[in-house]
Parts: C-alpha cells; structure tokens; sequence
C-alpha cells in the first residue's frame, strides 16, 4: 500500500511543484502523469485533478487577495461564464470517449506553451469600457515605490466569451485552463499581466470547483486516488512558490515549454493510437 | 459602497474563509487517510480496481455517506473531506453573495447568485447524468 501511495505523492508533489513554477498549475501535469505512468483512467485522473486545483487555487490566492494583486470584481462578473461552461464540459466529459479528451488536452498543452512563449508586457488604458466603467472593474495596481497605478478595462464580451471555452475545457480535462484565462483578460481587456495572473488563479477555484461537483455527484472521483493527489499537488505548489523567487525566469519558461510539448506529443500519440 | 470600500472588506474576509474550509478539509482527509492505513489490503484493492476501469465510488445518498463516515469507514471520511474541498469555492461565492445583498449592490448580487446557481446545478447534473 505505502508504495502505490508514496508513487501518487510523489506524482502529486512534483506535478504541484512544476505547476506552480511555471504558473500553469498542478492540473496540467498531474492529468497526463496519472494516466501515462499511474496507469489510471483519463475520467478518474481529470476528477482527481479537479479536486486538486480547487486546493492549490484557495492555498495560492490567499496572498494574492490579502495584497491586492486579485481583482475580485472581474472575478466575479468572469465566473459566470467559466462556471457556465466549467458545468457543461465536465457533463460532457461523461458522455464523450476518451480519446476525444485526450486529443483536446494535447490541443490545450499546445496553446499554454504558445502562451508561455509569447507573454507580453503591460498595456494599461487608464480608461475603461462604459460598461466596465459603470460597473467598477478598473482597479489599482500595488506600486511598492509610489501612488497607485489606475487601470481601466475593456473588451468585456470578447473576454467573457473566451472564459467560456475556458471554463468548458477545465471541465472536460480537469485543468484550470489559467493559460486560456490569462490570455483573456491580459490580450483582450487590457487587464495588467500580474492582475491577470492573480484574478486567474482566483477564479481557477470556482471553475474547477463546479467541475469537480458534477464528478463527485456522479460517483466519478475515486476517493483512494483524489486525497493523496490532492495533498500532494498542495504540498508541491507551497514548495513552487517558495522557490519561484530564486529560480531563473528564462531557464524555467524554455524548460516548461519543453514539457509541454513533449506531454502533447504523448497525449496526442495515445488519443490517435487509440491507446 | 465604493468598489475599494467593498474590496477592502472582500480583501480581508475572503482569505479568512479560504484558509479555514480548507484546513477543515485537510485534516478531515488525512484522518481518512490514516484510517486506511489500518485496514489491510482496502487501499491496494481499490486503487488496482480503479486502474482496471471498474466504477469507482458509489457513495449512495449524502445520509448514507455521512452516516458510513461517523461509523469510521476511512473512505467515507475521505469523501466527506474531498466534499468539504470541493465546498471552498462554494462558501467564498456564498459569503460574497450575502455581502452584495447586505451592500444593496443589485447587479453584483445577480453575478453571484448566477455563479452560486451554476455550481449548485454542477451537483444536479452530476445526479441526473
């Protein structure tokens, strides 16, 4: 028993810790490493996987929250769409083959390391959307060295609309789909990258945590496989963050590239081999 | 109420709320975990029916669940730990939906009871599907 358990722990601390290095999150690797060297059913690892982004988004986004970096209201006004489509694609996830969600977790790892590749720098409009004005999402980032910096916030249905495909896909794969939802909120609402990051990880919780209900509700999270997954992938992220300080940037953001790529090619090998 | 004024309060709450389900959770599954650790041969069993693709849980009705768990069964008490997981997200949403309410602020109460409906729904469909 304590060595399949270590084996998970062990799966579930380093995909936790290489999740929270490279920011995507524990999801996007513990998926593939259940199934690949766990040998463990696509559905059972995406309900476990599920579980454990709800545990490292709460742990991660305490700090976040506390020190101003979230911005609650685009939270909450994005997580209608991301819970919208978080529902709808775990329900889908029990009706559709396996080989169809791998193919669409290979597809995603190809667009998180397009992503990682292709981060930009801040544009921040000082004015927003009248009806993101009206509704108050601009917000101010922390500046250590001096006042505030006001950001204003636009293009709010084009980014709603991606939050929907994202929610959709955190579904039906059990990631938190924080690539998608960056992009959204830092290419097309003009939100700071940091503020994008932060609201991300935030809204990653409520996302996985619809996913994770309907799992659950329907018996579909294997208790022996979720709990130690879901302590490990905490226990990584704690460690991830507390290296991230002292790692160099460029190095990890070339090697995750790597990863990604790499887990594409294996899922995508294992969805058209009917493995 | 200002955004900042709300966020301000949001700010200091909602960290609050995180860390306590959460650790409630934590321990709830690692008593479970132990548990298991008792019983010779239930974790391997299952674990190796899981790989072999058979239905991993069958929970029954949440009384029945709750009821196994105060029994001591380790992997009702882990169920009810992962419930209690999947609960954080739920309470977060929960807690800003009375505040808006408390606030008056109307268009903020439809985007969290919105999400609030969604995630309830998540646990009818997981039922019905």
């Amino acid at each position: 028993m304590f060595k399949i358990l270590g084996g998970l722990l062990a799966l579930a601390v380093g995909a936790g810790f290489v999740g929270s290095l490279s920011g995507l999150g524990g999801g996007v690797f513990i998926v593939p490493a259940l199934v690949i060297l766990a040998h463990v059913p696509m559905y059972v690892a995406v309900g476990a996987s599920l579980i454990s982004v709800v545990a490292t988004s709460a742990g991660a986004s305490v700090a976040f929250v506390r020190d101003g970096w979230t911005n609650l209201h685009i939270a909450m006004v994005l997580e209608c769409a991301t819970v919208t489509g978080a529902v709808f694609g775990a329900y889908l996830a029990g009706t559709i083959p396996a080989w169809v969600l791998e193919l669409l977790f290979a597809l995603t790892m190809l667009q998180s390391a397009y992503f990682s590749f292709k981060k930009k720098g801040d544009d921040i409009l000082p004015k927003g959307s009248a009806i993101a004005e009206r509704l108050q999402l601009g917000g101010e980032l922390p500046n250590p060295g001096g006042e505030p910096i006001h950001y204003g916030v636009t293009n709010l249905a084009a980014g709603g609309s991606l939050m929907l495909a994202a929610g959709m896909l955190s579904g039906m794969l059990g990631v938190g789909a924080g690539a998608v939802k960056v992009m959204a909120m830092d290419y097309l609402m003009h939100v700071p990258l940091k503020v994008s990051s932060a609201t991300s990880n935030f809204m990653i919780g409520v996302t996985a945590g619809a996913g994770a209900l309907v799992f659950l509700a329907r018996g579909d999270v294997s208790t022996v496989i979720a709990a130690p997954v879901a302590i490990g992938v905490t226990l990584g992220a704690f460690a991830g963050s507390r290296v991230l300080p002292y790692a160099e940037v460029q190095w990890l953001r070339t090697g995750f590239v790597a990863i990604l790529l790499l887990i594409a090619i294996e899922m995508g090998w294992r969805a058209l081999s009917g493995i | 109420m200002k955004a900042q004024d709300e966020d301000r309060i949001l700010r200091v709450w909602t960290p609050v709320i995180l860390r306590t389900v959460l650790a409630a959770a934590g321990i709830v599954i690692l008593i479970g975990l132990v548990g298991m650790t008792r019983i010779p041969g239930e974790y391997v069993d299952h674990f190796h029916a899981v790989q072999a693709g058979q239905r991993v849980s069958d929970y029954g009705t949440l009384g029945d669940l709750l009821g196994r768990a105060w029994d001591g069964d380790p992997r009702s008490i882990m169920t009810v730990g992962l419930m209690i997981l999947t609960l954080v997200p739920l309470a977060r949403v929960a807690f800003c939906l009375l505040f808006f309410i408390k606030d008056g602020n109307k268009p903020f109460i439809f985007f969290t009871a919105y999400v609030l409906a969604g995630l309830i729904l998540g646990v009818m469909l997981g039922r019905i599907g």
